[in-house]
């Protein structure tokens, strides 16, 4: 597994690696020393991992993952930042404290050595986003990091993008348009101007006004597709 | 207490012994009864419609009507008295002059009674308020005092983690000092003022801590006024301005940047500037980052010990440099 470290201080990068010399499964590929260069060593090295420190000059930890279109997997380090972390207090997600200790790291790995190998196995060489891709989204305060697969709709809303999945529904910067070449057309479907949905929550579909189509989503959200692209839907959906 | 007053009235005025012994036991009686009824019946009333919480001014009125119809209540009461103890009896209009005479001297000890009992409570609540303010005073001090900032804490022994193995003389005395400055931060809670140079010492410890971790991003000059320990300055309050700098500035810098610490004395008035690599941006704050209290906090801890003779002054020097300039009278 390919790791990049990022952090700021030259110690605690040595520190880091320090502690993963006992670990041969992971090969630290790169050091990045701010967010700019991270996303430069990111593009190229495409590490599997990243160990990522949240305060660091110009831009955070966070703001780094926004940036990024694919997000690999992502371990914090932190010395102390309880707001950030309390931005993740319902996210399967993990985060070191420095210094660290090397059992707490040690439980960081092996739960990520287990979630990575399955995944594995069905994992296209596409750079479009599949459903088991993950993006980090940031909305205030809170953070998620989402499995597209989970996303039932994408609703644009002026110049951001409404993200539906579980109880929420933050919003990012971004346009629907951009969105759509970088989604995977097999899982998402254009269904209208506005709307972006996820084939695999579709519930049931309606006929509707002009040709149209109603598509009622699993969890009761309706969703309009408009005429010219229900002819398309039609075209795909059928044998 | 009316009593009181009535006996030495009565004394002063005294006649001939026989008479006084008679005046002195109707006295006691006549004193009694005002006293009773300023204890139960106007203090009551009093408290009952809240007349002490009311502005004064509004109910002198009020309060002086009360007097005279429980004056005039008491007087009767006391010509029962007499018609009991004495059997006297009266000649034609000696009762009603009996009972003006009464009702003045009563009503007089019933003004006298309600100026002590509303002068009583205005001073205890005047001073209640204002032991009030200052245990307020005292307890905000107290928050405003700085707390060291948890995150350079774990950052610095992070960085002496990894120094134990590169530098271990270097790791030791890092640990020394990040433990100096533990130890005056536990210290400081209990102090108004310490001497400056007990301040620098621990503002020279957290800079040296931090050059550990920043490395060349983080320059430091000093220039320091030797007659500077003459004062005293309120504790960890260069130390939050320093850290501040260090926070804003240098740590925001990929580059890093400078810090200067100057310390200048007047004859009887220290100023304090530190000059940093960065911008002051003042009210904006980046969106998602926790915005400090380090500011406010330094500048209501100043107006709180020394009132308007402190002075805090924050700017941007050029689009480089960031100017924080405090300055301290000697003594409070």
């Amino acid at each position: 597994m390919k790791a990049l470290i990022i952090d700021d201080e030259r110690l605690a990068r040595k520190e880091l690696t320090n502690l993963l010399q006992e670990y041969p499964e992971i090969d630290i590929v790169g050091e990045a020393v701010n967010a700019e260069d991270a996303l430069e060593k990111i593009n190229s090295l495409k590490p599997d991992l990243l160990f990522l420190d949240i305060q660091m000059p110009e831009k955070t930890g966070f703001e780094l993952l926004e940036s990024l279109d694919n997000v690999p997997e992502v371990i914090f380090t932190t010395a102390y930042d309880e707001y950030a972390l309390k931005a993740f207090d319902f996210n399967a997600l993990d985060y070191l404290l420095k210094p660290i200790e090397p059992d707490r790291l040690k439980d960081a790995l092996n739960k990520l050595l287990k979630r990575a190998q399955p995944e594995e196995i069905g994992e296209v060489e596409d750079k479009k986003l599949g459903p088991n891709d993950r993006v980090f989204v940031k909305d205030g305060d809170k953070c998620w990091f989402v499995k597209l697969e989970n996303i039932r709709l994408f609703e644009s809303d002026g110049n951001y993008i409404k993200i539906y999945f579980d109880n929420f529904k933050p919003m990012i910067h971004k346009s629907l348009n951009a969105l759509d070449e970088r989604l995977d057309d097999r899982s998402f479907f254009r269904a209208s101007r506005k709307h972006i949905i996820n084939l695999t929550w579709v519930e049931s579909i309606e006929s509707w006004f002009n040709g149209g189509l109603m598509v009622v989503l699993r969890g009761g959200d309706k969703v309009e597709v408009s005429r010219r692209q229900a002819a398309r839907f039609k075209e795909m959906m059928s044998l | 207490m009316p009593a009181i007053i009535n006996l030495i009235f009565i004394s002063a005025l005294g006649e001939s012994e026989e008479q006084m012994r008679r005046q002195q036991f109707e006295a006691i009686a006549q004193s009694l009864i005002p006293f009773l009824v300023s204890h139960f019946v106007i203090r009551n009333i009093i408290i009952k419609y809240n007349w002490l919480k009311v502005d004064l001014g509004k109910i002198v009125s009020r309060i002086l009507g009360l007097i005279l119809v429980v004056a005039l209540l008491s007087s009767l009461l006391y010509q029962l008295f007499y018609l009991v103890s004495r059997s006297t009896e009266y000649i034609n209009g000696e009762f009603f002059v009996q009972v003006i005479i009464d009702l003045l001297t009563v009503s007089f000890l019933y003004v006298i009674w309600c100026t002590i009992y509303f002068l009583y409570h205005y001073l205890e609540s005047n001073n209640r308020s204002l032991k009030y303010e200052a245990a307020i005073n005292e307890m905000q001090l107290n928050q405003l005092k700085s707390q060291l900032n948890p995150h350079f804490i774990f950052n610095a022994l992070n960085s002496v983690r990894a120094l134990v193995d590169e530098e271990p003389a270097k790791a030791k005395i890092a640990i020394t000092q990040l433990s100096n400055i533990l130890r005056t931060s536990l210290i400081m809670d209990k102090k108004r003022v310490i001497n400056f140079n007990d301040e620098l010492n621990t503002v020279r410890a957290y800079l040296a801590l931090e050059s550990i971790r920043f490395e060349e991003r983080l320059k430091i000059k000093y220039n320091i006024d030797p007659r500077s320990n003459h004062f005293q300055i309120p504790p960890m309050m260069l130390q939050t301005l320093v850290e501040n700098a260090i926070k804003h500035g240098v740590s925001n810098l990929v580059d890093g940047g400078i810090i200067e610490i100057k310390s200048i004395c007047e004859d009887s008035v220290l100023n304090l500037r530190i000059k940093n690599s960065g911008q002051y941006v003042h009210g904006v704050k980046k969106p998602g980052k926790k915005g400090g209290y380090g500011i406010s906090n330094t500048k209501e801890r100043l107006k709180l010990i020394y009132g308007s003779e402190a002075r805090f002054n924050i700017y941007n020097e050029n689009d480089k440099f960031v100017i924080t300039e405090v300055r301290i009278p000697q003594g409070i």
